[in-house]
């Protein structure tokens, strides 16, 4: 079987390149991505191409024809690039590898990245949407990634070939470029002064595990990929030892520009989840995948603050010496 | 059910001395559900309330100490029945009980979403059944809380596929009409004599039926 893993360079699409290496029934893997893969891969082929290259996107994937395609090609805004560019690129992405890879005529399956934040705020009336709860974002990253399960499931029907739409939760770790997570990180953190809504996030080695099983059971639909248990905003600051720093509703535009001075840029969303919370029902994905021992949302977090410091050379040749 | 800081989300557990408590809300290390439930806020309630809400239980052996159930009990137009069936379900299996009914107002709903109200839709009780929740949900309120009121038809079709157990609330003090302790009363499952396909609307019907019968059963 032919696999082509779209966003290999990135923490999710290298270590999804990892683990499909270890099964015997991937047979050829491929990867694309805008930068190189954060890891070394032993059987895995890499082809470095920027998505607004489009034609060139185009030749390679049809070139590939793959059987299966894992579609890690969606940016997070303030991730890794600007907000507009981390939309314009999931945008051409998504189109090109995927139309591409339909046409070349052997596709089976595809997987899609997408997130909780196609759900849009929580309401009063559903605060931990399943799968079956209409979508409906309010900000840029819950829109492309709506667009992007659109555009794949355009295939179903154009191709017959089936498709799943993993909605994670927030990924967190400590080598996973994340607003969020380097929002919390900050040694004071902006919180909402009138709320303290839950939020569940996700660790990237059981984000990497579900995209292999989806590939490997074929489940055709939409899943939501959620870590058991959730964390407040105030709470989540304080188990980090940082200093929460409330924040009144009108004030969220200059407190964001405020933060990105800091270092820590902060897209729309997570404004979002910061205001609202952000969890779903994920009971669906562990029966459908087989997802046993998932991360609880706590310990990620934990794991995301107890990351060492950077620790300088100097130093340790001092110490050496 | 997850555990998170040695505190189980569904069974309850002794409240903490104040000193280690405090240390551990202003550390953040306390579970936290996806519904917004805070466990650890609500042992250390847990012995306040009891004391101002005092109530009698009986029929505690149909209460199921695991698992998704829903208790459907009358309620009035007080605030104190949530209270007693949270103390009762307590006393009588350990376990932690949420409520269908959080109000959509901002300070209000998260303060009563971190003692367990979950919004009254189909699909929040779903979600909370399906992770294998104890859930109540009251009917109508009627006056004085004499009788069993309408049960509301669009969340009857969530518990289908779980136990329904039937509960009577009767008040006491201090919220109640003098000082005697409330009276909780846990009738048998509710069951549908003939055969039910569970997804049928009409079932659900059925269902509310029968557990209005049941609930005003235990109150004469």
């Amino acid at each position: 079987m032919k696999i082509l893993v779209t966003g290999m360079g990135g923490e999710l699409g290298t270590r999804v390149a990892q683990l499909l290496e270890q099964r015997a029934w991937a047979t050829e893997i491929v990867g694309v991505d805008f930068v190189p893969p954060r890891r070394r891969l032993r059987r895995a082929e890499f082809r470095r191409i920027d998505p607004r290259d489009r034609d060139k996107l185009v030749r390679f994937v049809t070139d590939v024809a793959p059987n299966v395609v894992a579609h890690f090609g969606v940016y997070e805004p303030s991730s890794r690039m600007t907000p507009e560019s981390a939309v314009e690129r999931t945008e051409l992405a998504t189109v090109a590898a995927l139309s591409a890879a339909a046409r070349a005529g052997n596709l089976e399956y595809v997987v899609v990245r997408s997130g909780l934040e196609v759900y849009g705020p929580r309401s009063a009336s559903v605060s931990v949407p399943d799968e079956d709860a209409l979508p409906a974002p309010r900000t840029p990253y819950g829109e492309s990634l709506l667009e992007v399960e659109a555009i794949a499931a355009g295939l179903r029907v154009q191709h017959g070939v089936g498709v799943c739409a993993l909605r994670y939760a927030p990924v967190l770790g400590s080598h996973v470029p994340s607003p969020l997570g380097r929002l919390l990180r900050l040694p004071v953190v902006p919180v909402p002064a009138f709320a303290d809504p839950p939020f569940s996030v996700l660790h990237p080695d059981d984000a990497a595990d579900a995209m292999v099983a989806a590939i490997e059971r074929r489940f055709d639909g939409p899943l939501n990929i959620v870590g058991p248990g959730a964390a407040t905003p105030w709470q989540a600051v304080r188990l980090g030892g940082r200093i929460p720093i409330p924040v009144l509703p009108g004030l969220w535009g200059p407190a964001a520009q405020a933060v990105e001075l800091a270092g820590a840029a902060i897209a729309e969303h997570v404004v979002e989840l910061l205001r609202h919370g952000r969890t779903g029902a994920g009971s669906r994905a562990v029966d459908a995948l087989g997802l046993t021992n998932l991360r609880p949302t706590q310990d990620v977090l934990r794991e995301l603050f107890d990351w060492a410091d950077v620790v300088p050379l100097q130093m340790v040749r001092g110490e050496v010496a | 059910m997850s555990r998170d800081f040695g505190l189980d989300t569904d069974h309850s557990s002794a409240p903490e001395p104040i000193g280690p408590a405090l240390r551990r809300r202003l550390g953040g290390r306390y579970p936290i559900d996806p519904f917004g439930f805070d466990p650890h806020l609500c042992d250390l309630l847990y012995p306040a309330v009891s004391g101002l809400v005092r109530v009698a239980v009986s029929g505690a052996e149909h209460v199921p100490t695991d698992g998704g159930a829903v208790i459907v009990a009358n309620r009035g137009f007080g605030i104190a029945e949530p209270a007693a069936l949270a103390v009762a379900v307590r006393r009588a299996t350990g376990r932690r009980l949420r409520v269908v009914g959080a109000p959509a107002l901002p300070i209000a709903g998260s303060a009563l979403r971190r003692l367990g109200a979950i919004a009254s839709s189909y699909e929040d009780l779903s979600a909370a059944l399906r992770v294998g929740h104890l859930v109540a949900m009251p009917l109508a309120p009627t006056w004085m809380r004499t009788g069993a009121g309408m049960p509301p038809l669009a969340l009857m079709q969530a518990t289908t596929h779980t136990p329904v157990i039937p509960a009577a609330v009767v008040p006491g003090g201090p919220f109640g009409t003098a000082l005697k302790p409330w009276r909780v009363r846990f009738g048998d499952l509710v069951r549908l004599d003939e055969p039910y396909a569970p997804d049928d609307p009409l079932t659900a019907a059925r269902f509310a039926e029968a557990v209005r019968e049941a609930v005003s059963g235990l109150l004469t």
